[in-house]
């Protein structure tokens, strides 16, 4: 395993509602390699945003609460920093993308003085000379007639513009990791793979990491090395792009790749949709999270709650399946060699 | 994570019945009402807010049956009284009137000139004091031509803070004076000083006076405070004077009985307004949308216009141009005025919110199955819209009841004696120094009236927001 | 946006021609005699000041003949003081009722901006429960009764000095204007500060927050070039209608600190039914309205660049 940038250790993040406290993120690991792209996938309120946005410390507290966990930056931890502490990584070596250009860009300040206010901030350069590396950096994401866009406002932006413009923007002070949070999820398909394309070059051209947030198996086989799969908090299956596509482990990623359509129109297939919904995580379980789903639910899986195992070189899922004394379930491999 | 600790048998991996589906509803399904109901309980201040509505209504319609005081009634012997309890007074004969003291000799010319004449020794009270007149008298100081008299609540600090100047008398002998001027029976505090004819001295005396409460045996007898047959042996008895638990106005007027028939006129103002014009504005609103197209924009450009009149001003020139008659309390034609220049607001919400339904897809859907205008207004339409009207109606009323205040206060609303809470704050500002209650009493029922319905409105709002019921 | 402007304008001049006619037609529906009010009516005097405020001619004429001069910029001449030009009287003292509004205005706005960003910042903690309590007693609370309470602490503040520090009525000196202006902007100050709490919570929660937290940048920096600049502009949009009702509701400020403003005069001419005051007046207002809601609507083009004005 080459060095590793990002590692993160047992994260926890809970809620204060109305209702009561919402389990979000129950015990999270994963790290990223060096130049490495780490998919996060999962259905929506799985906890897959609510995990980097800790990491990053955007989780509003309250009603927020991180209670466990470490997430080490290059061996710095950065849990439980204050703004001060978190603000010498954040936008420097962690630059961050969101779902909804549309919403996350500011509405009323032009799109050059958002990218120079970070290297302003950072690098301590002055207006003249940030506002001349915007230009640059808008060049650098492919957005036509850079100078001239720098000076105009969001609105004027199509949401694939905005888009880059955010990565140009995270891209300010040369991070180490760039986490893009669902980052193609509100564009059009053709602007997704542009996005993607762009990403992907960058990566190689700025040598950094990316941990990218998504439910889209199709961008996930794209673009990813490695790939976590969550459910209702977990990280129930991770390994290279090829394990978890190819030799899934855990039930919960298969339904994934059966519900997921293909562009093999004389294939004979269904989609088939997981049925029912993930648990309360108000309550969540206290056996495997997937157990009320899960076509293969064992006595055991109702109780005990299964914990990595190791399938593989750096493949692990979390299902009683794989434990000495179940039964051997061949659907589960027939599936997932298509 | 290491498993072999654990025992597990065989069994525990046989295949299991999954009995409880994850679909779960946990919160049951409510209508909209209900669920706005539920909402609008759990907040504590717009409950409160619904109480103090309701009070006020108890207050303004069965007020006046429990407290029977007219209140136009002038009770001159108990004017401008603060709150309190009912007083005991001593029936006394009419007043008679007191010669005073006037000696034949002029106080004796100093031999040289003094700087500053001394007040007057034994400066005392002659008969008892009472509220129907305090009668002073001193011994006069030489040199004098003259001496003031003044009158305070506190103890005189300095020269200059002897209180409210009640009168001089002009020459050194006349050494008494009597103060029959507007006296409760509270502590004052009588200053002299003597006066060389054009300059005052700088040197006072001062005492202190209690008058006692008292009503001529005729008052009580007129205000039926006595029966004839009581009279004649009821001189130098004590009676009790009518109540007045907030006290009275300068004209002597029940305090209470006019705040009860006050918010009869500012209610009504505050709540049939709104309803006419809110009721005006849905309808011409609702037709503006529902149609759109010429007949929109024409509707809407003539509510512009409206929208753009100097509101305050115009509600002036309507209310004298409808003009109020002799006798006439001037309600209507400010209720009138109200409606005409109220009704755009509502009118451009409710078009809007039409127009935005109208384009619904359950609209179109109900279209292409064959509803009729009539059922798509009945059973869409006004059910989508009425949550957005309650809460106009409900923020329509303070500002309604503002109006009527403003308006009476600047004395152009409602004609006296026609009491409404604007004209009392109106009276009360003119004695607000000496009698602040006279103000703010009305002002405390406006505040609070126009408090409870803002928040009732907000709750209202929060209720019916139907975008809320998710974020929980 | 010299079109829009000039397109803002032409609609503003027919709004107030629609003020101007609904002023004439209300004061021909007055019932009475607007000569009653003179002593001494022979019939010759009567007639000749018929002719003089055109009151013999049709109504129609007298409408055509009033809109001729106010064309001109003209509004007549005062019925109860007849040798006073209604023109004279607005331009001698509506520019104390704009001094006070300005002020009051101002204060309005600074006063809104601060408490309702103080409040959003500490929400549900002290600072926001009082200064909420106090908006809602803003809201609540009808005009006079803060004018009468603000004479009163006058008092009570000019005895505890001693000598008039600051005049409990009257007009003159920057310090006649200050409890006025405070008074008579309280109510909109109250409102401003709802609603910019309101905004400012609202943004606090915008994506676009989060993603200058994501930048890094310092709370501070957040604050004021994210959160404060984009929940000012609310606020700048209901100031149009604001000025309407700080403007009117000048007159009882300036009744209740005998202040000499045309509000304190428009009163004066109503008690007195001088027609030609009250519609000058009237129509003189409803034109100075319509062109501060022009320019509100122009300014915040300016600052919103996603309004395009055109």
């Amino acid at each position: 395993m080459s060095d590793i940038v990002l590692d993160v250790k047992n994260l926890r993040v809970e809620f204060d509602t109305y209702g009561g406290i919402v389990k979000a993120v129950r015990g999270v690991s994963f790290s990223v390699p060096r130049g490495q792209t780490l998919a996060i996938v999962g259905e929506s309120g799985c906890g897959k945003s609510v995990t980097v946005q800790a990491i990053m410390g955007l989780i509003p507290m309250p009603p927020g609460r991180i209670t466990s966990g470490s997430a080490k930056l290059n061996g710095q931890e950065m849990l439980g920093l204050s703004p001060k502490e978190a603000n010498q990584f954040r936008g420097v070596e962690i630059g961050m993308i969101f779902q909804d250009p549309m919403t996350s860009l500011n509405p009323t300040m032009t799109i050059g003085d958002q990218i120079a206010e970070t290297l302003i901030v950072h690098r301590g350069y002055t207006k003249k000379a940030s506002a001349k590396i915007a230009v640059d950096l808008l060049d650098k994401t492919k957005i036509p007639e850079a100078a001239k866009r720098a000076r105009q406002y969001p609105f004027e932006f199509s949401g694939g513009m905005l888009q880059r413009s955010m990565i140009a923007m995270s891209l300010a002070c040369n991070p180490t990791v760039l986490i893009a949070d669902e980052p193609t999820t509100a564009l059009d398909v053709t602007i997704q793979a542009e996005i993607l394309e762009l990403m992907l070059e960058l990566k190689r051209t700025e040598g950094m990491s990316i941990i990218l947030i998504t439910h889209d198996l199709a961008v996930v086989a794209r673009v990813a090395d490695d790939v976590a799969v969550m459910y209702a908090g977990q990280i129930i299956e991770s390994g290279s792009v090829d394990q978890i596509f190819y030799e899934s482990a855990h039930p919960y990623t298969m339904g994934l790749k059966e519900a997921m359509p293909t562009n093999k129109p004389n294939e004979e297939r269904k989609l088939m949709p997981i049925s029912g919904s993930p648990p309360d995580l108000f309550h969540p379980p206290a056996g495997c999270g997937y157990f009320a789903r899960c076509p293969h639910a064992m006595d055991i899986c109702e109780s005990n709650q299964p914990s990595g195992f190791r399938i593989a070189a750096d493949h692990y899922a979390s299902c009683w399946l794989h434990h000495e004394l179940a039964p051997e379930v061949d659907a589960l491999h027939l599936v997932g060699d298509q | 994570m290491n498993h072999s600790t654990t025992a597990f048998v065989a069994d525990d991996f046989k295949p299991a019945r999954v009995t409880v589906h994850a679909e779960q509803l946990s919160r049951p399904s409510l209508s909209y009402w209900q669920d706005a109901w539920i909402r609008l309980k759990k907040n504590t201040r717009a409950i409160i807010s619904l109480y103090i509505v309701i009070l006020l209504g108890f207050f303004t319609l069965v007020g006046p049956f429990v407290w029977t005081t007219d209140p136009t009634l002038l009770d001159l012997g108990q004017i401008s009284q603060p709150p309190g309890f009912s007083k005991i007074a001593l029936l006394v004969e009419p007043y008679q009137s007191w010669d005073g003291i006037i000696l034949d000799d002029f106080p004796a010319e100093p031999d040289e000139y003094i700087e500053v004449i001394p007040p007057p020794e034994n400066f005392r009270v002659v008969d008892s004091p009472t509220t129907q007149r305090v009668r002073l008298a001193w011994n006069p100081v030489d040199g004098a031509a003259g001496y003031n008299i003044y009158r305070h609540d506190h103890k005189p600090t300095a020269f200059n803070d002897l209180g409210l100047p009640l009168g001089s008398t002009f020459g050194g002998n006349e050494v008494s004076y009597e103060d029959r001027l507007d006296i409760d029976s509270s502590t004052y505090f009588y200053s002299i000083v003597s006066t060389d004819g054009i300059d005052e001295s700088e040197l006072y005396t001062v005492i202190e006076i209690k008058p006692r409460q008292i009503i001529t045996v005729q008052a009580a007898l007129q205000r039926g405070l006595l029966t004839a047959v009581e009279a004649n042996t009821a001189l130098g008895k004590e009676i009790k004077l009518e109540f007045h638990p907030l006290g009275t106005d300068a004209l002597g007027r029940d305090m209470l009985a006019r705040l009860m028939y006050g918010a009869r006129v500012s209610l009504f103002i505050g709540i049939v307004a709104p309803l006419l014009f809110v009721t005006f504005g849905v309808a011409y609103g609702g037709v503006a949308g529902y149609h759109g197209g010429r007949i929109d924009a024409l509707l809407m450009r003539f509510a512009d216009f409206v929208v753009a009149l100097p509101f305050l001003l115009f509600m002036i020139l309507f209310k004298i141009a409808f003009g109020i008659g002799p006798g006439e309390s001037g309600i209507f034609p400010m209720l009138l005025a109200l409606v005409m220049l109220a009704w755009p607001a509502t009118a451009r919400l409710v078009r809007g919110q039409v127009l935005q339904i109208r384009e619904e897809g359950y609209i179109q859907a109900a279209r292409l199955l064959g509803a009729r205008d009539s059922y798509l207004i009945l059973r869409h339409i006004i059910p989508n819209t009425i949550g957005v009207i309650l809460v106009t109606l409900t923020f329509a009323v303070p500002s309604a009841i503002f109006t009527e205040a403003f308006l009476s206060f600047i004395g152009m609303g409602v004609a006296p004696p026609t009491p409404s809470w604007g004209s009392m704050c109106n009276e009360g500002v003119k004695t607000m120094l000496s009698h602040p209650h006279e103000l703010i009493f009305p002002a405390l029922f406006i505040s609070v009236t126009v408090l409870a319905f803002n928040l009732l409105g907000d709750g209202l709002t929060e209720a019916l927001d139907s975008r809320l019921r998710s974020r929980e | 946006m010299f079109k829009y402007t000039l397109k803002r304008l032409l609609a503003g001049v027919i709004t107030v021609w629609f003020i101007a006619t609904a002023t004439f037609v209300a004061m021909h529906a007055v019932p009475g005699d607007p000569l009653l009010n003179d002593k001494a009516v022979t019939p010759e005097i009567r007639r000749n000041l018929e002719e003089k405020y055109g009151l013999d001619k049709p109504v129609f004429t007298q409408y055509l003949i009033y809109m001729g001069n106010m064309l001109q910029g003209d509004f007549g001449i005062s019925f109860t003081q007849q040798n006073r030009r209604v023109n004279d009287i607005i331009r001698d003292h509506f520019p104390v009722s704009a001094m006070l509004g300005l002020l009051a205005i101002f204060f309005a706005t600074a006063g809104g901006i601060v408490w309702g960003a103080l409040t959003a910042t500490y929400r549900n903690r002290a600072p926001d429960v009082v200064i909420m309590f106090l908006v809602i007693l803003g809201i609540s609370v009808p005009s006079f009764v803060f004018a009468a309470l603000g004479q009163l602490l006058l008092v009570n503040i000019n005895s505890w000095v001693g000598y008039s520090l600051i005049p409990v009525a009257g007009w003159g000196t920057i310090r006649h204007m200050l409890m006025p202006a405070l008074v008579l902007g309280l109510g909109t100050m109250a409102l401003l500060t709802r609603l910019m709490r309101s905004t400012m919570l609202d943004i606090v929660n915008a994506d676009y927050i989060r993603t200058a937290k994501a930048k890094g940048l310092s709370p501070l920096r957040i604050f004021f070039r994210h959160q404060l600049r984009n929940a000012i502009l609310p606020v700048v949009t209901i100031l149009g209608p604001q000025i309407a009702a700080i403007t009117t509701g000048g007159f009882v400020v300036e009744l209740v600190f005998a202040i000499p403003g045309l509000g304190r005069y428009f009163v004066q001419a109503v008690q007195q039914l001088d027609y030609t005051v009250i519609m000058g007046t009237t129509v003189f207002y409803g034109a100075f309205l319509v062109l501060m809601v022009i320019t509100v609507d122009i300014i915040y083009g300016y600052i919103d660049p996603r309004v395009q004005l055109e």
